[in-house]
């Protein structure tokens, strides 16, 4: 089973797609695909192959979504709290995902042609070396992609990613590149493993469940979180219009919600940026009154080095991640 | 074309506003009719038992709360009111308040994403405290309150619930200012960037009241999003939508206790 369905939808469901089309669509998708082990128990099938069916209908909802429109896709596949299953399970997983993502470098053609890149969020140090080198064969070779770009979960949880960001930075100040009152919402959002994407609009959760399982905390809060109660391998088509359905209902209030949150952060910013320049201007002055027009011009170059700082930041901490993966690439690691 | 398939989404739109609308209104007068035929019992007893309906209404009612409360599977420790409607009733959330206590939860949140009860945090536990009074009547000195106010230290109280009022300023910037802080430790050289995980960052983000995270979240109005609500204590909080917090019965939010009560939690398993 491939990660790239070929097929058209049936004239209904395109009809159905265009009417939905007429109204704001979500950009990006988030799904937990929650499910595959309940619907195994309910077929009465081995468990793996409940992963499998899910993985299968995982490359259908990718189709689905295409056809929509929806070029962005964010999946759960697997937490770092899934380690805790049972070392036959995780193992048959591990398996899973290697054969997948080796599958994934022979269709090298087919991605190419759709633009798909594909990116692995989570610590991968966790996990056996071998599949750290097939994720970052898939994630290299597909890297210059720009149409569409599904980012897979794996060993993630959001609280390790918001943690590990926190020591990005804490990195960045320790390399000088940056000073810890330059720390701010938009940075800490800078040096998550979602930085080049922008915040799902939609995040779905299949089988029921009403609990965000530790997944992007950070980036839905302010999107639109929709639980539904079919099982992961049974989703359908429909299920997902039923979705955007709801999503469009919310999007007003949610925009709102999004632009309120947006002012605050600016004002944030714009306090900080004039407590560090009132500091500076104080130690200057030794403490003397400053007239507002200097005081202006103070804020505006601090502000513009703050920026310069944190740009720098930025390219080091994506040099690192690159180098992350080439290293892992390199002929002397395979040794 | 175009103009067609925008014609049939308008009017899909439109019909699911109506069913929206049809099922608030069936709500309101379901509600209204039930608080009618209350109020009319209530007259007509003490009438004729001659007794005054404060002290009969009052005892009974709090007796069966503390039985629902104890007759559920499993209670959340923390229950979060997020309230996603324009506008905030404080009545209904006190009256919500109030029977968490009753039913025995030790934490309530509440919360909105504009920060209005933040700012009339004040206002919401006078309105608290007169709930309580009128829904526990003269039990309600055996239930202690504590109000936890951002810098203020709690009172040194035997509690049994603590009430928090939280804002947007409690989630992403609380992490942001916990980052800073870390930063400025490593700044100083009294850490290094190694030493900064999960637990490092949640033990500075827990206070010092060690507060359990919310196993509940009743989420309040149309919208589906937790609008900002405290991102990372949320990690394994069940969340139940109801449909608004304006005239929310005992019923409505005891039923969704039975739901948090039915729900299995695996942690990844």
């Amino acid at each position: 089973m491939s990660w790239i369905r070929e097929g058209e939808l049936s004239l209904l469901e395109r009809l159905t797609a265009n009417v939905l089309k007429a109204g704001p669509m979500p950009k990006h998708v988030a799904f937990i695909m929650d499910g595959n082990r309940r619907y195994a128990q309910k077929r009465h099938v081995e468990r793996q192959e409940g992963h499998t069916q899910g993985f299968d209908k995982l490359a259908e909802t990718l189709r689905w979504c295409l056809n929509l429109g929806i070029h962005e896709v964010t999946v759960y596949a697997f937490s770092i709290e899934n380690f805790k299953r049972s070392k036959e399970e995780v193992g048959g997983l591990m398996e899973l995902a290697k054969e997948k993502f080796l599958r994934l470098l022979d269709e090298q053609e087919n991605l190419e042609k759709h633009g798909v890149c594909i990116r692995v969020l989570g610590d991968l140090t966790l996990l056996p070396e071998d599949l750290q080198r097939h994720i970052a064969k898939a994630v290299v070779s597909t890297r210059a992609h720009n149409k569409c770009f599904l980012n897979v979960c794996f060993a993630y949880t959001s609280r390790h990613e918001i943690a590990n960001a926190v020591k990005e930075m804490a990195w960045g100040v320790e390399q000088g590149l940056i000073k810890s009152s330059d720390v701010s919402e938009a940075l800490l959002n800078e040096c998550l493993y979602t930085s080049s994407s922008p915040n799902p609009d939609l995040l779905i959760r299949t089988s029921g469940e009403v609990r965000l399982s530790d997944f992007l905390l950070w980036q839905t809060s302010h999107s639109c979180i929709v639980f539904q109660s079919i099982l992961w391998p049974e989703y359908s088509f429909w299920n997902l219009c039923e979705a955007i359905l709801q999503y469009q209902q919310n999007h007003h209030a949610i925009q709102k919600a999004r632009e309120v949150h947006r002012e605050g952060q600016a004002v944030q910013q714009l306090e900080s940026d004039h407590s560090c320049v009132a500091e500076l201007l104080q130690h200057r002055g030794n403490g003397k009154p400053v007239d507002p027009q200097c005081r202006q011009t103070a804020l505006q170059s601090y502000a513009a080095s703050r920026e310069e700082r944190v740009q720098r930041f930025i390219g080091a901490l994506q040099q690192k991640r690159d180098t992350f993966f080439d290293h892992l690439l390199s002929p002397t690691a395979v040794a | 074309m175009a103009l067609l398939y925008e014609l049939v989404w308008r009017l899909l739109h439109c019909l699911l506003q109506l069913q929206r609308a049809a099922a608030a209104w069936i709500r309101g007068r379901v509600w209204r009719r039930g608080g009618r035929l209350c109020r009319r019992a209530a007259l007509r007893l003490p009438g004729a038992l001659g007794f005054s309906t404060q002290k009969k209404t009052a005892k009974p009612r709090r007796v069966r709360w503390v039985a629902d409360g104890k007759a559920l599977e499993k209670l959340p420790l923390h229950v979060g009111l997020l309230v996603a409607e324009e506008e905030q009733q404080y009545t209904d959330i006190a009256n919500l308040v109030v029977w968490c206590m009753a039913v025995g939860i030790s934490y309530v949140s509440v919360y909105d994403n504009e920060g209005v009860f933040r700012r009339n945090n004040s206002r919401l536990m006078e309105e608290i405290m007169k709930q309580q009074q009128e829904l526990l009547g003269s039990e309600s000195c055996k239930y202690s309150l504590e109000f936890l106010n951002n810098g203020t230290d709690p009172h040194a109280l035997l509690c049994q619930t603590v009430v928090k009022v939280l804002s947007p300023d409690d989630g992403k910037l609380r992490i942001v200012q916990a980052a800073q802080q870390l930063c400025k430790a490593v700044e100083k050289k009294e850490r290094t960037s190694k030493d900064i995980d999960v637990t490092v960052l949640d033990s500075l983000l827990r206070e010092s009241k060690n507060i359990p995270d919310p196993d509940l979240v009743l989420k309040f109005g149309p919208v589906d999003s937790t609008l900002g609500f405290l991102p990372w204590h949320i990690r394994l909080t069940e969340f139940i939508s109801l449909p608004s917090h304006k005239d929310v019965s005992y019923e409505d939010f005891l039923s969704a206790l039975r739901r948090y009560a039915s729900c299995e939690q695996r942690v990844g398993k």
